[in-house]
């Protein structure tokens, strides 16, 4: 019996545009999200971000909390998910529907807004501030009730690789029947907090990121959201299916707090969990979204892992030069456009990746490529040695 | 309503008010008392919060744990690094910048992150935040049990939430760490289990009756039962739309 779970609804939100098609649109034509840092605040040094231009829906259909700049990055995409959201609700029963929601910041930016006011940013103009606005599960609650997920409701939290854990989460709701359908989202907003706590690492570029690249210098920040509907398979899931998942694998480093493990062993691990629970082998995936975050420790540390579990032949692509690291949003938002390429058979750029450093030995996708994809591995790794992999598959993989 | 068999293995707890769980539970208070978190040492110390601590210190005292075990982990916390994030909004109002060394330790699972680096475990953790933590934590732990079929060490801590923020639900620090194994056979407790002293127990999702008792009674009650292999029946709080997750504990139904 298959252990796979349907993929039947998506959506997306990040610098690229506030609508899951304006947003595919333009990944797949190779153009990046990305605008002065000075668009979100004066910074005294240079850098590009991924600014969601989403609207302020106060006062529209969309909960009380979504006055906060999380909730707005969060609900953007969302709404786009209602009736894939209502028609799993439907099919299962809303009770059997999970919401799990992951996010690194929360309601951070509101917090710096009310506690650490600054002349160039317009004050919260509601209500005023509330610890609820500082946590994520005010977020998850609201996305619950507005897209009518009324089973078990988790918020994860793990850095950079929250998005592809909250999935973990979801799928083992649904393995061991406690619910048979699950909203998987995941959301971060930009805030003076990580744009300076990247900084003061030394890993934000001054420039638009270039992972992959002989001279990369650092990560592109970015706000973003991400989702999907995974569903128990069956035929009538199966019929509105947009693709497949076939395994989500997960390791810890066990090195360091910000930095990867130098061989790159614990992402290796994650990844081959992954391909192992979805029966892929390494080398016959067709195309791998890496996390890819354009510094130089690790994009070396997860090359070299990549090379020991695929070799150096597939088609590796780095979405955060299009959409810029979108934190604990990243692993959906690559999980998101891996479900676009298959329905396209389309890899995405690594834009400015030229000339591609050799010491990684990868083959890097440069310009938008027709390809045959059916398996396409997609990596989060984050803070504390987090690392997360799944592989997303056109395949049912049999009954 | 569904009830997932577990086995407790081990428990452990900490407060910094209260000198043990059965304190806690009999509201008898103890002067501030910072945790030692051996399991920690040197360099890894530093810019460690109080959350942190606490989780490191019902770490290393959970029975069984020992350094060479490579079991995975689910940690649990409503409020996170809070106490950090506090201090880098601080720097930020006061200075317009932020610490690199609280910034690399603001993340919520700081914690998760420190504990596999002091075990060298490269085992998996999790950690899952917001206002139904506890109930999220442990039915996270089940089904990671279930689903790796080995034991699942589960870490729970908060600290008090700085009042900048205008919330305060707890008096001090608190901690309990549990080792989680899956029950009626669904899992594999392997060398962690002595039928002799598992503590059979079961979770069930049912729906929401009366809202929890607070974080530190909720982990004193279980951790106190746990080691007293007393029954018991405990309200962990909502998860989700009109339903509760319940820790029912049933010494009496000692699984082989």
């Amino acid at each position: 019996m298959t252990r796979r779970q349907a993929i039947t609804g998506v959506a997306i939100a990040n610098g690229l545009g506030a609508r899951s098609e304006a947003v595919f649109a333009r990944a797949f034509a190779g153009e990046d999200g990305f605008r002065p840092a000075s668009d979100f605040f004066a910074f005294p040094f240079e850098t590009q971000l991924g600014i969601v231009e989403a609207p302020d829906e106060r006062g529209g259909d969309f909960p009380a909390c979504a006055g906060t700049r999380l909730a707005r990055v969060a609900f953007a995409s969302s709404r786009q998910l209602r009736p894939a959201a209502a028609e799993a609700a439907r099919r299962w029963g809303a009770e059997r529907v999970a919401c799990v929601f992951a996010s690194s910041t929360g309601g951070l930016e509101q917090s710096e807004r009310a506690l650490a006011p600054h002349p160039s940013l317009v004050a919260a103009s509601y209500g005023g501030f509330t610890y609820a606005d500082h946590s994520a599960d005010a977020a998850c609650a609201a996305l619950a009730d507005d897209l009518g997920a009324r089973g078990p409701r988790v918020t994860v939290s793990t850095a950079c690789s929250s998005g592809l854990r909250a999935l973990a989460s979801a799928v083992r709701f649904i393995e061991q029947g406690l619910v048979d359908a699950a909203v998987v989202g995941s959301a971060d907003s930009l805030c003076r907090t990580t744009v300076f706590g990247f900084h003061s690492l030394g890993l934000l570029a001054p420039v638009a990121t270039r992972p992959f690249a002989q001279d990369r210098c650092g990560i592109t920040l970015a706000e973003g959201s991400a989702y999907v509907v995974i569903e128990r398979a069956d035929d009538d899931s199966a019929g509105r299916a947009l693709g497949w998942l076939a395994g989500v694998g997960a390791s810890s480093d066990a090195h360091h707090a910000t930095s990867p493990h130098p061989d790159g062993a614990g992402a290796e691990r994650a990844m081959r969990d992954a391909t192992g629970r979805a029966g892929v082998d390494g080398a016959a995936l067709d195309a791998v979204f890496a996390h890819a975050t354009g510094t130089r420790q690790n994009d070396a540390t997860e090359g070299a892992a990549l090379l020991r579990v695929c070799g150096p032949s597939v088609p590796v692509t780095a979405t955060k030069s299009l959409t810029g690291h979108t934190l604990g949003s990243s692993g959906l938002t690559g999980l998101v456009l891996a479900v676009e390429a298959l329905r396209r058979q389309e890899i995405p750029p690594s834009l400015r990746a030229s000339p591609v450093d050799p010491d990684l030995g990868l083959k890097v996708v440069e310009a938008p490529t027709a390809a045959r994809l059916e398996n396409i591995l997609v990596n989060a790794f984050g803070f504390g040695g987090s690392n997360a992999s799944a592989v997303v598959s056109i395949h049912h993989g049999g009954a | 309503m569904t009830a997932i068999p577990i086995q407790i293995l081990g428990a452990s707890f900490f407060a910094t008010r209260h000198a043990s769980a059965d304190d806690a539970l009999a509201g008898a208070p103890r002067e501030h008392t910072a945790p030692a978190f051996p399991l920690l040492v040197g360099r890894a110390r530093r810019f460690t919060s109080l959350v942190t601590q606490l989780h490191m210190e019902v770490l290393g005292a959970l029975p069984r744990l020992g350094a060479e075990q490579r079991w995975p982990a689910v940690f649990a916390t409503c409020h996170g690094e809070i106490h950090t994030a506090e201090v880098l909004i601080a720097d930020l109002a006061a200075s317009g910048m932020v610490s690199s060394a609280q910034f690399a330790h603001s993340v919520h699972n700081t914690p998760s992150g420190l504990y596999s680096i002091a075990t060298g475990n490269p085992a998996p953790t999790t950690t899952v935040t917001g206002e139904n933590a506890v109930a999220a934590g442990w039915l996270e732990a089940a089904l990671v049990a279930r689903e790796s079929r080995q034991p699942v060490v589960l870490s729970i801590a908060d600290e008090p939430v700085p009042a900048v923020f205008g919330a305060c639900d707890e008096a001090g620090g608190v901690a309990a760490a549990f080792l989680v194994a899956a029950g009626d056979g669904a899992g594999d407790a392997g060398d962690a289990s002595d039928p002799g002293d598992a503590v059979a127990a079961r979770l069930v999702i049912g729906p929401a009756a009366a809202p929890p008792e607070r974080t530190a009674l909720l982990l004193a009650r279980a951790a106190s039962a746990a080691a007293r292999r007393a029954a018991d029946d405990i309200a962990l709080g909502s998860l989700g739309a009109g339903s509760a997750l319940r820790l029912q504990l049933d010494p009496a139904r000692v699984s082989s």
